[in-house]
Parts: structure tokens; sequence; C-alpha cells
């Protein structure tokens, strides 16, 4: 196969240039995200928890892990937030703990997403056998209660004796939330192999290996981006759902954990709704700017949702 | 092939399913540690008593020797023993089963039959205020955890108002007794976990009839009808609502499966004594082969959901009997 040269003749400099060449859908994509109110939204809150998750201790008033008042306090100007049953600052608390939610949210997003588009693309290309094998097996585990089978397998990686609670959780959702990843791309993969491209690709002699992953995958990424989006608003809810059974990292304390301790001490029946109610709110509020995000995706790549709602 | 090939297939693959999950579950459990580790480091054992307790068990055995009495077991319903409660396995979950049953199956039976109406409605005038109104309050409750709507409702209708009761199925010190009393008392608990799995099961399901609705009526048949001048009322009804059935049975046993980890959580807040409940016991209390157990019988009640679902679908869809 004869290589394209990689540059054209007459190049311009400069980033902007550089990007326009490089990831021509970037700039569109900046564009419509400035017109689109659900991902404007979405970003501008997610960018925040990002810098919040960044700049925590310059943030946080408080070392969240020192006893730093008395416990049990509500609310007050020395303590925005109040204080839980070891006298920490729960506003602290609550700043580092998004390092520890969208940590696990995005990494186990990730990787879920991977192993979803390698199994979804192997089986979509290859067909017969291997596709009949791997969709029987996506499908088995897709219909199971996903948080059960998440907690089981919590509870199996943390019984190994190397590894720590929090790889164990991302784990675990990881290898539940690559099913429906799987059946998608899968779909997207049998529409693709159809096309002339790819038949003239294997006409001059490029390996099945070299179709899958540099002609079929690009052209999947946009699904993969939005994948990647909708299972992390997932891996988010499924994360605290784990912490708040009590499968979380003690010493790495995700708002989830802070409901945790929060439930184990009675905040709910002694009313102090200033340790449960917090850490729920920043919850939903990671989690709505990932779906909203995801929701201004899916209109930019399916341009029949553009025009908006028909009445 | 008809009906009953359908089934016969349907059926296999639920037993072929069935296999699977246990074997599954068998070797992530053995593959990752002892089973007995918890009791190790327990000072009160000694070696002796650990030796004899692997041998009780047959754990001393090859891991394929275990493996078919570990099935051999679950066929005959044997689940192991749970190191909390001190008893078989599966005596403790089939004591706690019919409460989850109870708050499961009229919670999927109401929220699909208001996720149906609501989502044909909606779905129907898409677009409109009304429309907009359901979707937005359904993507911010599907962005509240589970487990904190509940702590929600728990903190304001039993702590603050106090209209619903804290904890439990039914009073403490009340037994079961087919009495009014006892009905009423467990109807008090029964409210709020019920209406917290209804809600939000309702939005979540609400979306697909909606959407496979708003499919529907860009169909040809859909067009003739109104062009044919029939009752705008009747087409909703018959002509939409009738197809946009089949989706939602389809995805029943799905909802079935969003709903029992729904109950996990639910049933933990409420202190509510049924099997979900019974997973944060066995997390809490490190009683692993309950809680292998508990992922058994659940994952087993999904697969006959699956095949009951089947079985409706069958006689719903004319079409099964072509194939």
């Amino acid at each position: 196969m004869v290589e394209k040269p990689r540059m054209a003749i007459g190049e311009r400099r400069g980033l902007r240039a550089w990007v326009k060449q490089k990831l021509p859908g970037i700039l569109d994509f900046i564009a419509f995200v400035r017109t689109n109110t659900p991902a404007k939204a979405g970003f501008t809150i997610l960018f925040t928890l990002i810098a919040i998750a960044v700049f925590a201790p310059w943030i946080a008033p408080y070392d969240p892990e020192e006893p730093v008042g008395l416990p049990l306090q509500p609310p007050s100007p020395k303590h925005w937030l109040g204080t839980n049953d070891m006298g920490q600052d729960i506003f602290s608390e609550l700043i580092y703990g998004t390092r520890i939610s969208l940590f696990i949210g995005f990494v186990a997003a990730f990787i879920g997403t991977m192993m979803g588009t390698l199994i979804g693309l192997v089986a979509g290309y290859r067909g017969g056998l291997v596709d009949e094998v791997l969709m029987r097996i996506t499908d088995m585990w897709l219909s199971m209660p996903t948080l059960l089978f998440t907690i089981f397998l919590v509870a199996v990686f943390s019984r190994l004796p190397q590894g720590t609670i929090m790889m164990a959780v991302i784990a675990a959702i990881a290898l539940t939330a690559w099913p429906s990843v799987a059946r998608l791309i899968r779909s997207a993969v049998i529409r693709l192999k159809e096309e002339p491209y790819i038949e003239a690709a294997l006409a001059v002699g490029a390996s099945h290996t070299r179709v899958m992953f540099r002609h079929i995958l690009p052209n999947v990424t946009p699904l993969i981006i939005v994948e990647v989006i909708t299972v992390t608003a997932i891996a988010m809810l499924t994360e605290a759902s784990l912490a708040f059974l009590g499968l979380g990292d003690p010493t790495a304390k995700s708002w989830g954990m802070i409901i945790h301790y929060a439930m184990e001490r009675n905040a709910l029946f002694l009313g102090l709704w200033w340790w449960f109610i917090p850490p729920g709110l920043m919850i939903s509020i990671a989690v709505l700017s990932v779906m909203l995000i995801g929701l201004g995706l899916e209109e930019y790549l399916n341009p029949r949702l553009r025009r908006g709602p028909r009445i | 092939m008809g009906i009953s090939g359908f089934l016969a297939r349907r059926a296999v693959t639920s037993i072929v399913t069935f296999f699977a999950i246990i074997t599954l579950v068998f070797f992530l459990a053995r593959l990752t540690g002892d089973p007995l580790a918890e009791l190790e480091n327990d000072p009160r054992i000694s070696p002796e008593t650990l030796q004899a307790i692997r041998a009780m068990f047959g754990l001393d055995k090859p891991l394929h020797e275990q493996y078919v009495a570990y099935i051999q077991n679950l066929l005959r319903g044997e689940l192991g023993y749970s190191l909390h409660y001190g008893r078989p396995v599966m005596e403790v979950i089939l004591e706690k089963l019919p409460y989850t049953l109870a708050l499961l199956v009229p919670a999927i039976t109401l929220s699909n039959y208001l996720a149906y109406k609501i989502g044909l409605e909606i779905g129907w005038r898409r677009g409109t205020r009304t429309d907009v109104v359901f979707l937005t309050v359904s993507i911010i409750f599907r962005s509240v955890p589970y487990f904190w709507l509940a702590m929600l409702f728990l903190y304001v209708f039993s702590v603050q108002l106090g209209v619903t009761p804290m904890f439990g199925a039914t009073s403490p010190g009340m037994t079961f007794s087919w009495t009014w009393e006892w009905f009423a008392d467990y109807l008090w608990h029964y409210v709020l976990p019920f209406t917290v799995l209804v809600v939000r099961a309702t939005l979540a399901y609400m979306l697909y009839v909606r959407n496979a609705v708003i499919d529907l009526l860009g169909e040809d048949y859909v067009w003739t009808a109104h062009a044919k001048g029939m009752p705008v009322d009747y087409v909703k009804k018959k002509y939409v609502g009738r197809n946009a059935l089949l989706p939602i049975v389809t995805l029943l046993g799905l909802r079935y499966a969003f709903l029992i980890d729904g109950a996990i959580l639910t049933e933990t807040v409420f202190s509510y004594p049924g099997t979900g409940r019974l997973v944060f016991e066995a997390i809490y209390n490190r009683d692993f082969w309950l809680l292998q157990g508990v992922v058994v019988i659940l994952a087993s009640s999904v697969i006959v959901a699956n095949f009951i679902i089947d079985l409706i679908y069958a006689l719903l869809d004319p079409r099964v009997k072509l194939r």
C-alpha cells in the first residue's frame, strides 16, 4: 500500500490551524456547544466540578480528615455545612470528595466503554459463531440486575490480596457496564462493514485487524464518545450506591461514603440534614451535568434531532 | 415453528443462562480467595477446627469435585451456610423473599401502567409544554441517586412529618397473622418504599414508551387512519397505543432486574426485611455465602421472570406463531 504524504503542501502553522487540520470536528463541535443549551449547561457544571477537584486544597477551608471542630455542629459561618460525628468539616469533605467521585466515575466508564467497544467491534466485524457467542454473553449479562452483580464483583475482588477497594470498585463497575456499549457498537459495525471503502481496503491487502482498527474504529468514534458520557453517569451513580452500601474505600471518602457514614450514625433520624443532603445534591448535580452533555452530544451527532421537537 | 417451538427455545436459553450464572458465581467466589478466610484470623478457632470445617464443607477436595458438589447442592436447594445468621442460606432467603416479591410485583405492575399512560400521552403531544415538563422531571430524577431519593422520602415523611414509620415491614413486636390489624400495620410500612420504587421506575420507563410512540407516529397506517378521518382519540388508543405495548413487554425483564437493584437500596434505607436488605447485611457482616446465595436466587428469579415475559409476549404477538 502506498503511503500518502501525511501533510498537505502549504500547511498553515499555529494551534488553530493544527486543530483544524488534525481534528476537523472539534471546532464545529465547540460552535455547536455554544448554541445548545443542555450541552452548554452540562459542560459549565462539569468544568466547574473538575476545577473544584483539581484545586481542592485551595478551596477547602479545612483538612477533611482532621477533627477541626466540635462534633455534629449545624452549619455556621465557621463550618459552612457543619461537622460530622468526628468533628470533620463537611464542606471540606465535599470538596475533596469531588476528586474521588469524578475519578472513579470517569475511569470506570472509560474502561467499561473500551471493553464494550472491543467486544462490539470483534463481534460485529467477525460475525458468525464469534458474534453469536459474544452476543449471547452480552445479552445474558445485560439481563441481570446490574447493581447486584457489581456488589458481588466488588465483594469478590476485594478479597484478592493485592489491590485496593477503589480498584475493586472501578473493575466491578467496568465489568458490568460494557454490555450495552458492545450491543450499540456491534450494530454500528455491522452497518459499516458493508461500505465500499472496507471492501477496497481489503482488496488492496489490508489485514482484518487493520481494517477493524484503522477503518471501522475511527468511524464509530463519535458513538464511543457518547457512550463514555452515558456510562459515566451510570458509573457515578453506581459508585455512590456501592459506597452507600459500605463498599467504598474508607481512606478515600467519596460523596457516597459521606452518606454511608451519615446513615451509620443515624444522621437521618437525628435530623442532621447538613450531613446527608449536600453530598446527595453533589452526586445529583454531577450526574445531571454528564447527562446534559450526553443529551447535547446525541443531538450533535444525530442531526435529525437538531431541528428540535416537532409539534 | 409455533408457540411451543418458540417457548422450547427460550426454555433452553433460560437453562443455559442459569448454568452460566451459577458457574460464574462459583469460579469468581473460589478463585479469588479462601471461603473461610474470614475465620482464619479468628483467634477463637484453632487450625485443627479450621481443618475440620474445611473437610466438612469439602473445601479440601480438588476444584472440579467442589464444582460438581456445588451444582448438586444447588439443585437440591442448598446454598451453603450463613455465618452471621448461623442458619442455612436458603432458609434465610426464603424467609425474606416474600417481603421483596410483595414489594416488586405490585411496583412493576403499577409503574408500567403509569409509564404506559404518561408515555403515550407525552409521546402523542411531543414538543408541547407537558412533554417538556415530564422530560425535565425525568432527567432530574434519573440524576438523583436511588438511595438518596429514598432517604429524602424517609426524612420528609417519617422524621419531619411523622406520618409514616421509621423502619421495618411491621411494627416491632407485631407477629404475622391473618388479621386486619396486622395487614393495616403492614400497609402503613409498605407505602413509603413502594412509592419510591414506583416513582423512580415510572419516570425511567416513561421515556421508552414515549420514544416508541413517537416512532409509531410516523408509520403509514397511522397517517392512513388520520387521513380517512378516524376519531383522533381512537387512533391514539387503538392504533398507536396498542402497538406501543410490544416494545414495553419486551423490556419488562430488564425492568424487573432494574427494580431488584432498586429494592436493594430502598430496603436498606427503610430497614425493610427483604432479600434486598440481605445484600447490605451480607456486606456489613462479611457474610460471603449469604451474598452468593442472594445473587444466585435473585438472578434465577430474573431468569424465571424473563421466561414468563416471553410467554406473555408469545400470546400477545401473533407473529411469534409464524416464526
